[in-house]
């Protein structure tokens, strides 16, 4: 191959190959690991991305430098994604209804009319006896 | 303080730092996996970053030149650094076999300087022992993976090892006044650092299905500016644009 | 970084003529004209499919690809701050190129596919990085101009439909908002420094110009436009709007360095859109086809990687592991 105007690339010798493509073994990047960061002590774990690798020791070495280089971060968790479970998109019908369940809601509970109309009521009954 | 014994013990620990942080950037672009380049690429960031701090210190406390002048511009023989992280590979598991033996020997000797009656030092220490930390547990998980996973990764990474352990002897080469530093309490001198770091690397050497050879000849030269035939290249490149233009800032 | 840029093959292909399901089509359309993501699991036609696995994967090729001209002067930066900088930028694109084969992966093309496309010529990446890094100033130059042009590639796709593709662009468009104040501090060090680093920058800018026109693709009365892909939004501005809005930000900002492009004819028109010479579209052809300066290179370290670490690979990982696709 021309010398490369990389040194380092240079170096490595590289024997320039026009026949074909190297074939790439499966999985030979490896499976996912779901990452979650967590960005303070007291804060939940939050999902970061993603990272492939052979095993959980690997996932984390991986995912210390991926997703937690710049922004501040005291722990990580690692899931292999094969061990995660979710609910299907096509079913989130389920979760519409959610916001009208004021019953749940400390804004569904309004009482200051109620005590205004009660005040009200007893001063005038006061009013009527006196 | 002795002025003299610290310095020499930063120098070296600077040089090391620099030369083997250049050697770990070689691969950032081109390691052999996505995730695990991007991780060396952060070690060799650390160890740059290690370097720069060393070099700002010795210019405060004992009127260097500056980090740049320090780092780019000396002469061969005066960089002390070690052989071990002089030498170019391609191959990975020398790479990470040398990764192996020079970051446990670093987080050795940083453990021990946060107690070093010399303050700055202690300090800077304490920060870089943390980085440290995350660096050998980097290559202890990958030594213990590639050590034990097929034949082919097994024999590679035994040469390697064969091959770089008389140069890790190296780092431990005496400097020109371990005894005031251990007098002085700076530092506990290289062949107590020595004897920690082989507690240290054998079990780890075993549970990875690899064996140290039985030589124990070091191979030294480094700490006294004699160095392998790679630095030169090494710091000739290293500086080229430097070079090109001594009167321009960049 | 090196957001993509323009990568033909995309517009102008005939569309896919299978029939969708209508109903289902309306409601995938609908949601996005809502602004509504669409998410890996959703239903999707398979056009959409194929054009954002194709868009991202390429992508994610220009990412580690890109990586290369720039690692070229990683042991020659002058200086700490150059050096941990460029080291750190280089990592970011590396860290890009995972970022995006991640989010191409959820739509089902495993990571391994899309390498082996690369390596044989099948897959593209964008055009600009089979020019060479000649010199230290070539660093300046994409660190500042290439990584602008790419960034207004990544700021537009940013919003568009699909959630991993979106989600991956937001921590990328941010990290480049650091390697854009690098590269233009680097710019700017060459431009205001001696004699020889303003000839020395001057020349860059002079090599990398035609690339950078490029990088947007041709103009769009060339092109196929395609409208559904707009409606999708999976392409979210046009070539020209792009090159104008780069044009626009960037001309100023190096001429008032006293630095300029080898154009006599690059002029902002009173309608805010910029004029240029004809950039040769056919060189253009000619090196995404694969004859530029570096293409075989670029390949050649790619199999390299490949090749000489098949050994850790195979140690590391198990052909037979349980697997399924990344969720988001």
């Amino acid at each position: 191959m021309e010398k490369s105007l990389d040194p380092r690339i240079a170096r490595l010798n590289i024997q320039r190959n026009e026949e074909g493509t190297p074939p790439i073994g499966k999985h030979e990047y490896g499976v996912s690991y779901e990452v979650f960061v967590q960005s303070k002590r007291g804060k939940q774990h939050v999902h970061a991305g993603t990272v492939h690798a052979s095993d959980p020791s690997m996932a984390l070495i991986f995912a210390k430098e991926q997703f937690g280089r710049r922004q501040h971060c005291v722990n990580m968790w690692v899931v292999a994604t094969t061990e995660i479970f979710s609910f299907q998109y096509a079913d989130s019908d389920m979760f519409e209804t959610v916001p009208e369940k004021i019953h749940r809601e400390p804004g569904g509970y309004k009482v200051r009319d109620k005590i205004d109309a009660y005040r009200k009521k007893i001063a005038q009954q006061k009013t009527d006896k006196s | 303080m002795n002025k003299e014994a610290a310095k020499e013990l930063m120098l070296k620990m600077a040089d090391d730092a620099l030369i083997y942080g250049h050697r770990l950037s070689e691969w950032t672009g081109i390691g052999p996996i996505l995730e695990e380049d991007i991780a060396f690429s952060s070690i060799s960031q650390d160890k740059v970053g290690h370097a720069w701090q060393l070099y700002q210190l010795l210019e405060v406390d004992f009127g260097t030149p500056n980090p740049d002048q320090m780092g780019f511009e000396r002469k061969e023989n005066e960089y002390k650094c070690s052989r071990l992280n002089e030498f170019y590979t391609r191959d990975y598991a020398f790479a990470l076999i040398r990764h192996f033996f020079m970051d446990h020997a670093e987080f050795i000797r940083y453990s021990l300087l946060r107690a070093s009656s010399y303050e700055a030092l202690a300090q800077l220490a304490k920060k870089v022992r943390g980085e440290i930390k995350y660096h050998v547990l980097h290559a202890d998980t990958w030594i213990k993976k590639l050590g034990t996973a097929t034949e082919e990764s097994h024999s590679r990474m035994q040469a390697a090892l064969n091959e770089a352990f008389p140069y890790a002897l190296g780092i431990f080469e005496p400097g020109p006044f371990e005894q005031e530093l251990i007098d002085s309490g700076i530092f506990i001198g290289e062949e107590q650092l020595r004897a920690e770091w082989l507690d240290e690397i054998r079990p780890l050497i075993e549970e990875s299905g690899l064996q140290l050879p039985s030589t124990t000849n070091a191979e030294m030269g480094g700490r006294s500016g004699y160095h392998s035939d790679d630095l030169a290249p090494l710091l000739e490149e290293m500086s080229e644009v430097v070079r090109s233009d001594p009167e321009a800032s960049w | 970084m090196y957001g993509g840029g323009y990568i033909p093959g995309q517009e102008n292909e005939k569309p896919d003529q299978f029939q969708e399901d209508p109903i289902k089509l309306k409601e995938f359309e609908d949601r996005i004209t809502r602004g509504e993501k669409i998410e890996p699991h959703d239903w999707m036609p398979r056009e959409y499919r194929k054009q954002l696995i194709r868009m991202i994967e390429q992508h994610a090729h220009s990412e580690i690809i890109g990586a290369l001209p720039e690692g070229t002067w990683i042991t020659r930066a002058p200086g700490f701050r150059r050096k941990m900088a460029l080291i750190a930028k280089v990592q970011d694109e590396v860290g890009h190129g995972q970022l995006l084969y991640n989010a191409a992966e959820t739509l089902g093309k495993s990571r391994e596919e899309m390498m082996a496309d690369l390596l044989s010529g099948k897959s593209k990446y964008s055009n600009v990085f089979n020019y060479p890094a000649k010199t230290w100033a070539d660093v300046a130059v994409i660190g500042f101009l290439i990584d602008a042009a790419a960034i207004v590639n990544q700021v537009a796709n940013s919003k568009g439909s699909y959630g991993p593709y979106c989600r991956a662009l937001e921590r990328i468009c941010y990290e480049e908002s650091f390697h854009l104040k690098q590269g233009h501090d680097a710019f700017v060090a060459l431009a205001t420094g001696t004699q020889k680093q303003r000839a020395m920058l001057q020349d860059a800018v002079n090599r990398w110009y035609r690339p950078i026109i490029h990088f947007f693709g041709p103009p769009d009365v060339a092109s196929v436009h395609s409208d559904k892909l707009m409606r999708w939004k999976v392409k979210m501005m046009s070539n020209d709007a792009m090159r104008n809005q780069f044009l626009s930000s960037y001309v100023p900002k190096v001429r008032e360095l006293g630095i300029d492009f080898p154009d006599p004819n690059l002029r902002k028109n009173a309608d805010g859109t910029w004029s240029f010479s004809d950039p040769d579209w056919d060189e253009f052809k000619r090196v995404i086809k694969g004859d530029g300066p570096c293409n075989k290179e670029r390949l050649a370290v790619r199999k390299w990687v490949e090749t000489e670490h098949r050994w850790i690979r195979e140690a590391l990982f198990n052909p037979n592991a349980k697997y399924t696709l990344p969720l988001s």
